[in-house]
């Protein structure tokens, strides 16, 4: 469930780990914590329900802290503030949601038991999270749940603390919003509507956010970010790359696309990259890793930020390559070149998934949007690229595309310089790497045939034991004699003489 | 990494060599290079804060690859702006037809964006009044049609350019300061209205 499982950089492999970890002899995948497609759907509806619970609990704990710190603080001013006029601060806001009100009924007899559950001391613990959290340590904190979401909660509720009464009030919004996002109903929703759903909810709390700040879009931000953290944390694992949306497909084509385009070269995009210089090849370097980096992350804005990094060290690389700041006239080739060169995994995904979960105030206007906004140029460039794209003839572009012919092969985009290339160093690296892979995927390959004949045989072992057997049977027929009765008659074949004699009677006199 | 607020998207379109980037550099660093080999410096984003009355609006200036061939990218970067820069070359009247299109596809894509109509390199009209291609009257009326501010600047002697960059910065403001009224007497935090709220899943 942590994102720490979830490792993209598949260079040291497990052979094991290829296959999925439920055994069911199908291949397993990083990116669903090594089970197949099917076993994961499985395992993630029972971990999803569980999270909700555990959310719940955890909701409900902080609560429960969060308004003992509110009453010590407040010592005497017990009543309600001014502008509540419902008699139950606490839950004033659930009001208009009698729905969620129902649905919380429900969860909340479940969440008893889960409660208990942490409670009692034979349920497995995490000791490293008691100290850390330093001065509470509640046994209720020792759950399940991953590290990193109950981190983010409780980040989360650390800082709506500091706003006091809006605080509970945001809180309660995005807990509701979580559990109504997590219901089956809206979980059929197509990958817009999940958007529109999230977008909404955004938009409306803002606009609120922006009254009580009185305008401060400062503030108003400040809080979106982490109300954005918190959501997208929650709801990552059903909203990205949703079944119901074709972004799997596009997923696939796109990385077949970059595939095939291996032999661009930094000449054809007309580019100011010059690797032979250290600095620059390690910045590109950099570059590669911020926007693969990308997928590993869940929150819409830390995906930004790994796109803005990666750009930050595109423009390094010109403004060292030219020797002055680099220009869109750079930029935008030399992102292509970059994604070129990375293939970045679930490019589309993450498009579609910053565009549809972001915080449109980032995504639309500031220096973070700009980036992304090139990397979905980058994106279309590369889907749409033909010879006139890299000025170069439409046959030549055939010969490249169809593997006929290769430019020089030094510049291509997957240099296939040898590992020993004393020019980089860092690329030599990853190539290297790469063999280690394409080895490796060769043995697993060896591995599966392997595994297959012996399946094979193993199949076809009962049978020809059977045979044998039947086989032995015919030749041997078991003749069951006429049925004798043994013993009593003392005039039997049996041999008589390895028995002992008789009992006779005897005689006692006297 | 947390980069500066941005109030606004401001975008810079036009034909390849128009200026735009040239019009961003100066408007930003006052500067003005020439040269045959080297066209542009100076970043792709800036994000400037200017005054406008009591107020500081930050616009964020979205400047595009010059290349022909990224030329059909560029629809992507408009989303969301709320003001475009169509830069024409004052000295090349088919770079004016350029500007008409980028017009149009604003009109029709993106409602919410205001459009900017920059005649460009007008010192070199000033030199050499025979290299105008562009009438002034002309572009007047055509952005009259499309209700859009009409500048000609230079970027070398930085003729009209703060002007402009004024102009789109109060625009924005006075256009934000209308749709804000509205709401400034209903919304509070703890007034618990709101039906819409999750209005996507009424359906539970
Ligand atoms: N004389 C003069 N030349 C200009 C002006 N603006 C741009 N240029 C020149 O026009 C060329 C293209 O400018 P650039 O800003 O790169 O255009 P872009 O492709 O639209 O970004 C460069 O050689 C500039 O020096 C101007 O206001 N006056
Ligand atoms: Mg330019
Ligand atoms: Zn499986």
């Amino acid at each position: 469930m942590s994102q720490r499982t979830e490792r993209r950089g598949g260079i040291h492999v497990d052979q094991s780990d290829l296959l999925c970890k439920n055994g069911c002899g199908y291949y397993g995948n990083a990116a669903w914590q090594a089970l197949c497609s099917k076993c994961w759907r499985e395992e993630y509806q029972k971990v999803r329900h569980k999270q909700i619970q555990d959310d719940w609990a955890l909701a409900a704990k902080l609560q429960r802290e969060e308004e003992a710190a509110y009453a010590s603080s407040h010592g005497s001013q017990a009543q309600p503030p001014p502008q509540s006029t419902n008699p139950q601060p606490g839950h004033a806001s659930l009001g208009p949601f009698s729905k969620f009100e129902e649905k919380k009924t429900n969860e909340k007899t479940r969440k008893v038991t889960t409660v208990k559950k942490f409670f009692s001391p034979s349920s497995r613990s995490a000791p490293k999270k008691e100290t850390q959290e330093g001065k509470t340590p509640s046994p209720s904190l020792s759950r399940r749940a991953s590290f990193d979401t109950d981190q983010v909660s409780k980040d989360f509720m650390d800082f709506l603390k500091n706003l006091h009464k809006p605080g509970r009030e945001i809180h309660k919004q995005c807990r509701a919003f979580i559990v109504t996002m997590s219901s089956k109903k809206v979980q059929d929703l197509g990958a817009d509507e999940l958007s529109e759903c999230v977008q909404d909810f955004y938009q409306n709390l803002s606009d609120r956010l922006l009254g009580h700040f009185k305008g401060s879009s400062e503030s108003v931000e400040q809080v979106m970010d982490q109300v954005e953290k918190y959501i997208m944390t929650r709801l990552y694992k059903s909203v990205f790359c949703p079944e119901t949306s074709d972004d799997e497909k596009k997923d696939l084509a796109t990385q077949n696309r970059i595939r095939a385009l291996h032999w661009v070269t930094i000449e054809m995009l007309c580019l100011s990259f010059d690797e032979e210089i250290p600095e620059v090849s390690e910045n590109v370097v950099k570059a590669i890793t911020d926007v693969i980096e990308m997928d590993s992350k869940r929150v819409p804005r830390d995906k930004l930020s790994c796109i803005t990094r990666c750009s930050k060290h595109i423009f390094s690389a010109i403004r060292i390559t030219k020797k002055e700041p680099a220009s869109a006239d750079d930029f935008l080739p030399a992102l292509i070149y970059i994604v070129l060169k990375a293939n970045p995994p679930r490019l589309q995904s993450n498009i579609q998934y910053i565009t549809r979960f972001c915080n449109p105030s980032r995504l639309m206007s500031g220096e973070d949007g700009y980036y992304f906004t090139n990397l979905c140029c980058a994106a279309a460039f590369i889907e749409k690229l033909d010879a006139q794209s890299l000025n170069l003839s439409p046959e030549e572009f055939e010969r490249y595309m169809s593997g006929q012919a290769s430019p020089r092969s030094s510049d291509g985009v997957w240099s296939s310089a040898p590992p020993s290339d004393p020019i980089n160093p860092v690329l030599a690296q990853l190539n290297t790497n790469l063999e280690a892979l394409s080895g490796l995927s060769t043995r697993q390959e060896a591995l599966m045939e392997a595994a297959q004949s012996l399946q094979a045989e193993l199949l076809s072992w009962p049978q020809s034991v059977q045979h044998e057997v039947t086989g032995i049977l015919k030749k041997y027929p078991l003749e069951v004699p006429p049925r004798h009765v043994p013993a009593i008659d003392d005039n039997d074949d049996v041999d008589n003489d390895n028995l002992p004699p008789p009992l006779m009677p005897q005689v006692f006199s006297g | 990494m947390s980069a500066m607020r941005v109030d606004a998207k401001v975008v810079m379109l036009g034909k390849e060599s128009v200026g735009k980037t040239s019009l961003v550099e100066r408007y930003v660093h006052h500067r003005f290079l020439v040269g045959p080999y080297q066209n542009t410096i100076g970043a792709a984003f800036v994000a400037k804060p200017i005054q406008v009355g009591e107020k500081v609006i930050t616009l964020g200036i979205w400047d595009t690859a010059g290349s022909e061939r990224y030329e059909a990218m560029s629809r992507i970067y408009y989303r969301g702006a709320r003001a475009a820069i169509v830069s024409y070359d004052l000295t090349d009247s088919s770079s004016f037809q350029r500007a008409r299109f980028w017009v149009k596809e604003l009109q029709n894509c993106e409602e919410h964006c205001k459009i900017y109509l920059c005649g460009s390199k007008s010192d070199l009209i000033s030199e050499d009044r025979s290299l105008r291609q562009i009438d002034y009257h002309d572009a007047q009326d055509f952005a009259d049609e499309i209700g859009a501010q009409h500048f000609e600047t230079s970027s070398k002697t930085g003729t009209n350019v703060d002007e402009l960059f004024q102009k789109v910065a109060e625009d924005y403001n006075s256009n934000a300061f209308q749709e804000m009224k509205p709401e400034e007497t209903s919304v509070d935090l703890s007034q618990k209205k709101d039906s819409y709220f999750y209005s996507c899943c009424h359906n539970n």
